[in-house]
Formats: structure tokens, C-alpha cells, sequence
């Protein structure tokens, strides 16, 4: 059978004029609005106290959220994974939600539960605890939002190890946690390495539920997509997009960090 | 002893896996475990190495009660059938791992990693990748893996399995060699037969959760013991005859029954010949050769250094064949090889035989059922009773609807049966209509007698559609009687008549009871002299199973009133009434004889349908 | 191995990149020595035209003047959005003790739901109200589409900005302004009047914004013809002539008030005597100037002239000459806008 390929030049043109618009344009913009007054207003506009606020507190809450993740999306990967129970389905279905329901939905139930009025919000009161509109609310969120993300990335490799993958290591005279820490955690190193860096890149830009539970508080409980979006609803362009482009800078970073990994991985 | 196994059994889900099973595996011996895929082998070495719980039961390793222990305190290797090479790890550091978790000094750690690798024929491998290797060499590396920590006990499930021929016999020369080099007392587990016997010291076989036999490999074949060791350690044929006068007989041909070999007369006897036992010729064998028959070439299939025929022989009354059975097949099929370079060039063979083995008489089997919804349950003392002297088995079957009701029936009826001294006996729960599921679990699994309550008031209910249905001895109890010590037996002339002779006959000598023959003339005219020789008949059949019995003649109107007002009169516990085997459409009269007798005798009847 | 080396390098690389983030990240909550100690807080609500004069001018001179007295330093954590945003965040117990509010209807909001005790901000000079802003239309330099009035927003072709009513309070004032100008002018037959002025503003309406800073954004972004909003957003952009378009006073608009709550339960007792200070300030001709200078006009009228740019209105109205927030939501917002023009839009 002979095999024709066509040339490759309209279909391609087509795709780019597609994407054009779509998703190459807005990336493109974002830098050069950033630096539209030059190189030095650019530096200007992130040297604001409050811009350089917002960035470290959405790296700080990220790199907490990531951590936090790791943890208890691996542990829940591996309780799903490995034992048979009954309701493990739903359970299943109700840890992966987060996903499909909108951010700004999570934020509003957060609030209905912890704010000052909510159910447990209302029980912390007296303790003179109030976590949401502090750090610790937008951190509870975005452990929430990004809950999903671990599991997805660690799941499909737990599932894939066969069941005496551990048990060989039982009988080679591994106990319960060495068996975890040499032989089922080496075996899962890339859902892990993907899963924190989505987990950390989601936490990074999450905006609908902070918006909701943070309170947009400027130097408190703002970050770097809430502070965007105050500027740019302020008028201030420009500052918005100086930190839009930090943003979109790191993203892209991370990407390339997981798109490297999962190349090397292949070859 | 390295490795003891005191009675270890296991369920899954209600199922029993692995039934009561004892082993003692000897130091330095290399044991093989076979059997078919799903007979619990895999289960016995989960529970040995303590991966798998057993319900009841201990293992023993080297004189330590390890029933209780986790995998990691066995100091066991155990080698899976897919590896389990570690991925992330080198070669050298999947074999290290043990040393590293014993916490090994490093240079020791690689001396050993480098000495074990060597034996395994992996020398210099150390620095690969798992994904390096082919299969075989990373079985190699697993097997290293689980020597290096020097195991008390090896432990492999199929571990060559996923591998190719070549490979595979390759592996098993190895693994026999390093066994006995390094004198690891192993159990391996494989449905292999060629595989067994080329690597086993002794082989145990398996079969459904039973440690059927375990032996030599040779002895195993040559002398099982069992119908499944005759028939899944090599090719084989099995016919069944009838042990008469110390021959067992195959139509007109008989067999010297060895001494050793317990049997009675008229019994069932299973004789096994291997096909490397049967001579083929053209022309009828000489004598000193015993001849089967003459039968027809069906199948030749070329092995290589031998030429495996099997023969068609037509039906000899007397004798049917127990393997291999196929279904639609009237004839006897016969095994045989021949080496490659003799063929017979003619389809029409003399069957002749060198040799022979006499398999043991099976155990009786007892189908208890217990059905719930009847108001007298299993007469369980009875049963108890009847297992001793009959050297039977039992199974205690129940019945519910409710898919619900299934776990704490199987509770209830487990509880029951230990209760009732009957802790032997395997309670089994099927789920569906009563009469319907007895039928399929009696066509599964062939007992020899199926035994219920029938109630008080007579009411036959699903006795009528079981024996619509049923080609096995019914016992029919009621209530909880004693041991049958008079035994009446209405026989009738014809094939029913023997079969009900025989088997109450049976049942009389193992029990130990009296039997009365009983005709029933119909009117008042003098029976026929063939009566009189059929009962004659009976009488002698008796004589030979050693039983005391008596004719008796009462005349009746009908066969039913005579065999109540003698039943009545004769102080009897049982009634043996013979019945045709049942016919395809055939339903129930009212006016059944069998009916009857049951509703209106108030006595315990077997019922035994002919042809048995 | 030589790949091996790079991509140990590669992670490395990534590991220190991480690292330096979080360093980054941690920087100003470690531990350094000579960082001052924190500095006394309060958190500062306002609605959205409020942001650069509370933060630029007035919370600072604020600060300045505190420190003055007591010697504290004092630091605001601020928060701006629609007055109605800033209503229900307060409502739902955002940690705010002060939050000023662009209608005193969001105050009443407060008020019913415990927030604050019924009429409290009245307590405060000039019933509560901090400062006031005409409302005018913002057009296209060179004004193409001759727009004088608010009439003139109904004219066919013409589209509006507009901040949205429900999370704006600029918006509910700006309702109030192109009902009260019609009405005005025809007394007779005000409610009617009001209505179709209404309507014809409505049916006009292309893009609503959820605050009057969004919608100015909006506009400033290319959307519309004409802006209506707050004289003090857009004033100083015209004085400078940044703002791409030009302010166009209507003959008669009302002068929105913005109110002052303080939310007494957010504040600790140790807090007390600097929100009551800042209170004080608030009212004080300093502070007063300061709004003057970011183009709100004062409460007190002598300060007014301190700005030239501020534009003449020949009939200025307030809310109270429709009988208060309460009444013009319940008759006007409510009764004619939601209930008679957005229905009669909406088909």
C-alpha cells in the first residue's frame, strides 16, 4: 500500500489561524501590555508593596497547598487504590469533584460553612477562630480546588502496579512502611513531581474561590489573580499585567518543567 | 519437618478455597504442589508465606508456629509468577533490597549480590535495568532476590508461567540445581504436570480445595490412588467393572484384584491402564497378553519419539468407561502409544494389555438437605450415625430464595452441623428453588446419596420433583430413628428389583441390619416360579455381601397394600422400594406406588432407581 | 550517561528555582533583624471610586497625624468594590472596622443584618455622610453623538455604560439621577416623566459593570458612547485630559452621598481610641481637602472652591428631596426601574 502524504501547509495554517486568536494572541499580549511603558515602569509596577504582597502570598499559599496536597492526595490515591469497600465508588466520584464544580461555587460553600455565619463558622466563633478572610481561608480553599489533581496524577500509577509488587517486597522482609517508602513511593516519583507542580501551577492562578473566601484583602489575603484582577477593575492596566506577566512567566516554567519530565520519561 | 500444615483451610466469600489441608514437606526437599488452575494450591503457599489468613488451621516453618506471623517475620523468598521486579531499581539493587531491610554492611551486601547472581547465571547483570531484561532473566533475578537473604523455605507460585518452552525447561534445570546446591526446603506451585515431575522430590495434588494425594512422582502415576490423580498426572484410560470372586471384571475379561487393594463383592472397581500398558497388533495377540477386544483406529497424532493412537471399542456390556468420557460416546476409547517408527497400517487393532492398576473404591457420598421451610430438619444424628460404618462423606446442602438470607444460612447450618458432632461435613448454600438447586448441586458434584425429611403428614411435595428428576439412591428420613436394624426390601422382578437388592443390600452390611425380601403376589394365585428364582437370585446376592436376610411372600389386592400391612407387621426401619429411572416428560400419578408408601408407611424409605 | 548528567543538572536547576521562589516567597515573614515589630492595623472597606484617595491621601495623613500624637505607627489593610459587594462581605463577616459606603441604603442593609445597631452611622457629623459627587455623563472627545443631557442617553444609536444596580451602589444613584432630572422638570407629572426617562436610558444600556470603577474601565477599554458615573472619577483625568472622552454636566442630577459605618464588634478596645480618632479625621478640614483634591466634593460647601475643576450644576438635588434611601429604593429603584423598566427591556 503506498502511503501519500499530503503537504502539510493548510491544514497547519488553518490550525495556527485557529489558535491565533484563540490562545497564542491573549499569551502574547499579556507581555506586551506588560511591558508596553518599558522595561523600567515594568519594574516600577512590581515594586509596588502591594504587587510584591500579593506574589509572595500566592507563592507562599501554593507552595503550602502543593505540600499539603502531596500528602493527602497520595495517601487518598493509595487507600483508593488498594482496598475494596463498599461506597469506595461514590467516594471515588465525590474526591474527584472538585474538578467539575466552578470555583466560585467551592469559595460560596466555604463561606456558607466557615464564614461567621456558617455552620462551623459559627461554632469556631466563640474560640475567637475565624478562618475565613485570613490566610488560612484561602489556603482551605485551595486545597480544596486543587484536591483532585494529586490523585489524578498518582492514582493511575498505583493502579498499575500489580497487587504483589508490594507483597514481594512483604516477603522479602519489608514492613509496612518500608515497603511504602522503597518500594510503592520510588515506583510513583513522577505522578508525584507532576501532580505537586500542577497542584502548585492551579493554586497559582486560582481565582474564583479566593475571590469568595479571601475577603480581597490588600496586603492580608490578596493574591497575585486577585490583585490583577483589582488593578485592571481600578483602570491600573498596566500594573495588572506587569503581575499577570510574572504569572503567566512561572506557568510557563512549571510547563516546561513537566513537559521535560514526561519527554525525558519516554526516550 | 521444614515446613508442617495442620488442617489450614480457607474461604473466599463464603467459598471454601483450600479444605482442611495437612502437609509436611521434608528439609531439602523440593515439593511440588499441582493441580488446576483455581484447586487452592496458589492459596496454600499465600497461607505458608502469610500473605493470605488461613480461617483455621497452622503452618508450621522449621518447628515455629508461624500461623500467626506477618510475611515479613517468616524469613521466607517467595518468587511470583509475574517477577515483581522492583522497576525503579537495578538488577543489583532489586537483589540487595533484603540485605538492605536486614541491614547488611554495604561490602557484604555486594559480595552476596555478586555470589547469588553468579548462580542464577546472571554474573556481571548487576548495573542492568529491569526493562532490560526478558522475561527469563528477570524470573532469574527474582529468583535471586528471594535466595540471597538465605530463606529457611522457597516459595514459587507458577513461577514459570508467563515464560516460553524453551525458556521455560531451561529455567526448571536451573532451579532444580540451585535447590539442591544451596538444599532450600521448597514448595512450588504449578498446574504443569511434565513440569512436576521433572522437578518434584514428591508431588501433591489438588484438586477443589483437597490435598487429594501426595507421593513420588512415580508412584503417583503409576499408583494413584484417585480417579482425578489417574486421570491429571498423564494420559490414562478408566473403565469400571464389578468386582467379582477376587477379579475385577470388564465384560468377559477379568483382572486379578491385588490383595492390597480393598474391595466387595459386585462393588464397583475403577481400573486405570497407563497407554504405555496397552499393546496394539493386527493380528490377535498370543497369549499371556490379556485382550480386551478388537476395535477400530479413531485419532493418531505424531509426539515426536512416540505415536499416541487412541481406539474405539465397541460397547462390552459390563464395563463403561470412567476417562476419559465423552459425551455421546457409546463405545470404549482406548489410549495407547507406540514408538514413532512402528505404525499400524490397519484400522482395525487388537487392545491388549500389559499392565493394569486398580484404582482405591471411592468414599460414599452423602447430599444432606436441609431445607428450612420444612418443619423437621435434617435428621443430623442420623447422619452422624451413618457416616462411620458407611465410611462415607457428607455435605449438608440448604436452600433459600433470598439472596440475603445466604450468609447467615451458611452461619446457621455450620453452627449446626459442629453442634451436631458433624464438623467434617461441608455446608453448602444455594440460592433459587429448592428442588431445582438439589438437582444441580447432585449434577455437579454426583453424590451417592441424597438424604431429606420427609414431613410428618406425608405430604410429598418436593420429594415428587425430585425423583421425577433424580437417577441417585433417595433416603427418605423420618424423623430423627435410630440405626436401621430391620430393613425391608419390596422387590419387584426386573432390572428395579436387582438394583433396589443391591443397594439395600449394601446398606445392610455396612450397617450391620436384617433384610426380608419381599414379593407381593397380586391376588391370591401362587406366584410364578420366575418369582421364586428372582427371589432366589436376591437371596444369593445377599449371601455374597455377607448380609442375612429372608424371603417373604404376602399376597394383596395391590403391591401397596402388601408391602404396608408387611412393613407394619415386621417391626422394620426401612423400606427399600426400587423404581424405573425417570423418563424425560414422566410426572407423578396419585396412585404412585412410591407416593404411597412414603405418606402412608410412616416409615424412613430409600428410594433406589434402577440402572444404578 | 552523559544524558544522565544533564538531566541530574536539569533537576537541580529546577530544585534551586523552586527554592529561590519560596525564599522569595518567605521573605518578608522571616525573622530578620531590625524589621520594625507590626505596626497597629485597621481594616479599611470603601466602595470602588474610594481607593486611591483613602490610600494615597487621606489614610495616610491619617497615619501621619496619629503617629504625631501618639508616636504609633498605624497601617490599613484596604479593601475597594462596589458598595454592594463591600455590603454583603461585610455582611457575610469580612474582619472590617470601618468600610464607607456609597449609599446609606447598603448601611440599612447592615443594619438589618446585625451588622451594625439601626441609624448608628447618624450619630456622625452630617448624619454619616463623609463627602458627596455630582453625577454626570462621561462622552467621546468631541462629544459625536451631541449628548447634553440625560434625554439624551435615549436617544436611538446611543449606548450606555452603566454600573450594575444590583451590586453598585453608584448605579442605584445614577438611577436616581436620570429619574429625578426628568421629574424634576415636570412636577406635575413626575412619576411618569421619571419612568419614560428612565426607559429611554434603559433600552440604551449596552454594557453594565458590576462597581462605577468597572464600568469606567469598561468605557476607557472602547465600550459605548456615554458613561454614567460619579463626576469624582473621572474629574481628574479631565483636568490632567486623560480621560478619553469628555464630562458633560446635566442641567440637573442629584449628589450622591457616601456614608460612614463602623463596625463596633471588629473592634478590640485596645483599637477604640484610633478608630474614634479616625473617625474624628474623617470630618476634619484637612481631610476635607484632601476629598476636594481627589475631586469629592466636601460636606462643607466653603471648602468646595479649593477645586476649579468642579462644574457647575444648575439644579443639584439630594436624596432626601425624594424622601430618602428608604422611599426612592422602595418607589423608584424597586417600583419603576426593576419592576416596570427592566420588565419592559427585557421584552
Amino acid at each position: 500500500m503506498i502511503v501519500r502524504r499530503g503537504r502539510a501547509t493548510i491544514p497547519v495554517g488553518i490550525l495556527v489561524l485557529v489558535l491565533l486568536p484563540l490562545i497564542l494572541m491573549p499569551i502574547a499580549a499579556v507581555f506586551v501590555f506588560a511591558f508596553r511603558g518599558g522595561p523600567v515602569a515594568f519594574v516600577e509596577a512590581l515594586r509596588t508593596e502591594d504587587a510584591q504582597f500579593a506574589l509572595r502570598f500566592s507563592l507562599l499559599i501554593a507552595f503550602l497547598t502543593a505540600a499539603i496536597n502531596a500528602v493527602l492526595g497520595t495517601y487518598a490515591a493509595y487507600v483508593l487504590a488498594k482496598h475494596r469497600f463498599p461506597g469506595e465508588r461514590p467516594l471515588a466520584i465525590a474526591i474527584n469533584l472538585p474538578v467539575a464544580i466552578p470555583t466560585v461555587v467551592v469559595g460560596t460553600s466555604l463561606l456558607l460553612l466557615w464564614g461567621p455565619i456558617g455552620l462551623f463558622g459559627k461554632a469556631l466563633e466563640p474560640l475567637g477562630i475565624q478562618p475565613m478572610f485570613t490566610a488560612a481561608g484561602v489556603l482551605l480553599a485551595h486545597l480544596f480546588v486543587t484536591f483532585p489533581y494529586m490523585l489524578g496524577a498518582v492514582k493511575p500509577l498505583l493502579d498499575e502496579l500489580e497487587v504483589t509488587y508490594e507483597e514481594a517486597a512483604y516477603t522479602l522482609g519489608a514492613g509496612k512502611w518500608q515497603t511504602f517508602r522503597w518500594v510503592i513511593l520510588p515506583a510513583l516519583r513522577g505522578g508525584l513531581f507532576s501532580g505537586t507542580l500542577l497542584t502548585f501551577a492551579h493554586s497559582l492562578g486560582e481565582f474564583g474561590a479566593t475571590v469568595m473566601v479571601s475577603g480581597n484583602l490588600r496586603l492580608r489575603t490578596q493574591t497575585a489573580p486577585l490583585y490583577i484582577f483589582a488593578q485592571f477593575e481600578a483602570g491600573n492596566v498596566a500594573q495588572a499585567n506587569a503581575v499577570a506577566a510574572v504569572l503567566a512567566a512561572l506557568s510557563f516554567a512549571i510547563f516546561f518543567f513537566l513537559l521535560r519530565y514526561s519527554g525525558g520519561k519516554r526516550s | 519437618m521444614s515446613i508442617r500444615l495442620e488442617d489450614l483451610s480457607k474461604s473466599f466469600g463464603g467459598l471454601p478455597v483450600v479444605k482442611s489441608a495437612s502437609l509436611e514437606v521434608r528439609e531439602s526437599e523440593l515439593f511440588v504442589l499441582l493441580g488446576a488452575s483455581g484447586s487452592g494450591k496458589s492459596t496454600i503457599l499465600r497461607m505458608i508465606a502469610g500473605l493470605s489468613n488461613p480461617d483455621s488451621g497452622r503452618v508450621w516453618l522449621r518447628g515455629r508456629d508461624v500461623t500467626a506471623l506477618s510475611p515479613q517475620a517468616r524469613g521466607i523468598g517467595f518468587v511470583f509468577q509475574n517477577y515483581s521486579i522492583f522497576r525503579h531499581m537495578s538488577v543489583g539493587e532489586n537483589v540487595e533490597f533484603p540485605l538492605k531491610i536486614r541491614k547488611v554492611a554495604p561490602a557484604e551486601r555486594a559480595r552476596r549480590r555478586e555470589e547469588i547472581l553468579d548462580r542464577v547465571g546472571l554474573g556481571g547483570f548487576g548495573n542492568r535495568q529491569a526493562h532490560q531484561l526478558s522475561g527469563g532473566q528477570q524470573q532469574r533475578v527474582a529468583l535471586a532476590r528471594a535466595l540471597v537473604h538465605e530463606p529457611s523455605v522457597l516459595l514459587l507460585d507458577e513461577p514459570f508461567g508467563a515464560l516460553d518452552a524453551k525458556i521455560r525447561s531451561q529455567l526448571r534445570r536451573s532451579l532444580k540445581e540451585i535447590q539442591k546446591q544451596l538444599g532450600v526446603t521448597t514448595i512450588l506451585v504449578t498446574h504443569d504436570q511434565e513440569e512436576a515431575f521433572e522437578l518434584a522430590d514428591r508431588v501433591g495434588l489438588m484438586e477443589r480445595g483437597e490435598l487429594l494425594e501426595v507421593g513420588e512422582p512415580e508412584s503417583l502415576y503409576a499408583r494413584p490412588h484417585t480417579l482425578f490423580g489417574a486421570t491429571f498426572l498423564g494420559a490414562g484410560t478408566v473403565l469400571v467393572g464389578r468386582a467379582r470372586g477376587g477379579f475385577a471384571q470388564l465384560g468377559p475379561l477379568a483382572l486379578p484384584i491385588p490383595p492390597e487393594v480393598e474391595h466387595e463383592e459386585d462393588a464397583r472397581v475403577r481400573v486405570l491402564f497407563r497407554p504405555e500398558q496397552v499393546t496394539l497388533s493386527a493380528a490377535p495377540p498370543e497369549s499371556g497378553v490379556r485382550v480386551l477386544g478388537q476395535g477400530t483406529i479413531v485419532e493418531r497424532s505424531f509426539l515426536g519419539a512416540l505415536r499416541r493412537v487412541r481406539v474405539r471399542l465397541p460397547p462390552i456390556p459390563g464395563a463403561r468407561q470412567a476417562s476419559p468420557a465423552l459425551y455421546g460416546e457409546e463405545g470404549l476409547l482406548v489410549d495407547a502409544v507406540l514408538p514413532a517408527e512402528e505404525d499400524i497400517e490397519t484400522p482395525e487393532v487388537w487392545v491388549g494389555l500389559r499392565g493394569w492398576h486398580i484404582l482405591a473404591p471411592p468414599r460414599p457420598r452423602l447430599l444432606v438437605c436441609d431445607l428450612p421451610d420444612q418443619e423437621s430438619p435434617a435428621p443430623f444424628s442420623l447422619v452422624r450415625e451413618l457416616l462411620e460404618p458407611l465410611d462415607a462423606t457428607a455435605s449438608l446442602l440448604a436452600v433459600t430464595a433470598d439472596a440475603d438470607e445466604v450468609e447467615p444460612l451458611g452461619a446457621r447450618l455450620s453452627e449446626r452441623a459442629v453442634g451436631e458432632g458433624l464438623p467434617e461435613a461441608e455446608p453448602i448454600v444455594r440460592r433459587g428453588d429448592a428442588a431445582e438447586e438439589i438437582a444441580g448441586e447432585q449434577s455437579q458434584n454426583l453424590y451417592d446419596f441424597l438424604l431429606l425429611s420427609v414431613p410428618s403428614d406425608g405430604s410429598a411435595g418436593i420429594l415428587m420433583e425430585l425423583l421425577e428428576n433424580l437417577a441417585t439412591p433417595l433416603l427418605a428420613v423420618r424423623g430423627n430413628p435410630p440405626l436401621f436394624r430391620r430393613i425391608l426390601i419390596c422387590t419387584a422382578v426386573g432390572e428395579p428389583g436387582k438394583a433396589d437388592v443391591r443397594t439395600g443390600g449394601w446398606l445392610a452390611r455396612r450397617l450391620g441390619s436384617e433384610v426380608t425380601l419381599l414379593h407381593v403376589p397380586l391376588g391370591d394365585a401362587e406366584p410364578a416360579p420366575y418369582v421364586r428364582t428372582h427371589l432366589e437370585a436376591g437371596l444369593s446376592t445377599l449371601r455374597a455381601l455377607e448380609v442375612r436376610g429372608r424371603t417373604a411372600l404376602r399376597p394383596a389386592r395391590t403391591p401397596v397394600q402388601g408391602i404396608l400391612a408387611e412393613a407394619a407387621e415386621g417391626g422394620y426401619d426401612l423400606i427399600v422400594l426400587g423404581r424405573h429411572a425417570p423418563r424425560s416428560g414422566e410426572r407423578f400419578r396419585r396412585d404412585d406406588v412410591t407416593l404411597q408408601i412414603l405418606g402412608s408407611s410412616g416409615k424412613s424409605v430409600l428410594i433406589v432407581p434402577a440402572n444404578q | 550517561m552523559a544524558k544522565d548528567r544533564s538531566s541530574r543538572l536539569q533537576g537541580r536547576l529546577a530544585l534551586a528555582f523552586g527554592g529561590a521562589l519560596l525564599l522569595y516567597a518567605l521573605w518578608p515573614w522571616l525573622p530578620v533583624p531590625g524589621r520594625a515589630a507590626t505596626p497597629r492595623t485597621v481594616v479599611f472597606y470603601g466602595f470602588s471610586i474610594l481607593g486611591e484617595a483613602m490610600n494615597e491621601d487621606v489614610l495616610p495623613a491619617f497615619a501621619r497625624s496619629w503617629r504625631r500624637a501618639t508616636g504609633e505607627r498605624v497601617e490599613f489593610v484596604t479593601a475597594f468594590a462596589g458598595s454592594g459587594t463591600v455590603t454583603n462581605q461585610l455582611i457575610l463577616g469580612v474582619p472590617a472596622q470601618c468600610a464607607l459606603l456609597s449609599l446609606e441604603l447598603d448601611a440599612e442593609r447592615l443594619a438589618a443584618a446585625g451588622v451594625v445597631p439601626p441609624g448608628s452611622w447618624r450619630r456622625f457629623p452630617h448624619g454619616g455622610v463623609v463627602n458627596r459627587t455630582p453625577f454626570v455623563i462621561v462622552v467621546r472627545k468631541g462629544n459625536p453623538k451631541r449628548i447634553h443631557d440625560f434625554a439624551d442617553l435615549a436617544r436611538p444609536g446611543v449606548r450606555v455604560v452603566h454600573p450594575d444596580p444590583l451590586t453598585s451602589g453608584g448605579a442605584n444613584w445614577a438611577i436616581l439621577a436620570e429619574y429625578g432630572a426628568a421629574a424634576r422638570r415636570a412636577p406635575s407629572r413626575a412619576r411618569e416623566a421619571g419612568f419614560q426617562a428612565l426607559l429611554g436610558v434603559w433600552h440604551n444600556v449596552s454594557a453594565q459593570a458590576a462597581s462605577a470603577r468597572a464600568a469606567r474601565t469598561q468605557f476607557e477599554n472602547g465600550f459605548g458612547d456615554a458613561l454614567v458615573t460619579y463626576e469624582q472619577d473621572v474629574i481628574e483625568d479631565a483636568a490632567e485630559g486623560t480621560l478619553p472622552g469628555a464630562i458633560i454636566y446635566p442641567a440637573s442630577t442629584v449628589l450622591s452621598e457616601h456614608t460612614l459605618v463602623v463596625i463596633d464588634k471588629n473592634i478590640a478596645p485596645a483599637e477604640r481610641p484610633v478608630i474614634d480618632a479616625l473617625v474624628k479625621f474623617l470630618w476634619s478640614d484637612e481631610a476635607q481637602r484632601l476629598f476636594v483634591k481627589r475631586g469629592f466634593r466636601s460636606v462643607d460647601e466653603r471648602l468646595n472652591a479649593g477645586n476649579p475643576a468642579f462644574g457647575t450644576i444648575r439644579d443639584p438635588f439630594l436624596v432626601a428631596d425624594f424622601g430618602g434611601w428608604q422611599r426612592v429604593k422602595r418607589e423608584i429603584v424597586d417600583g419603576i426601574w426593576k419592576d416596570r423598566v427592566m420588565r419592559e427591556v427585557g421584552k
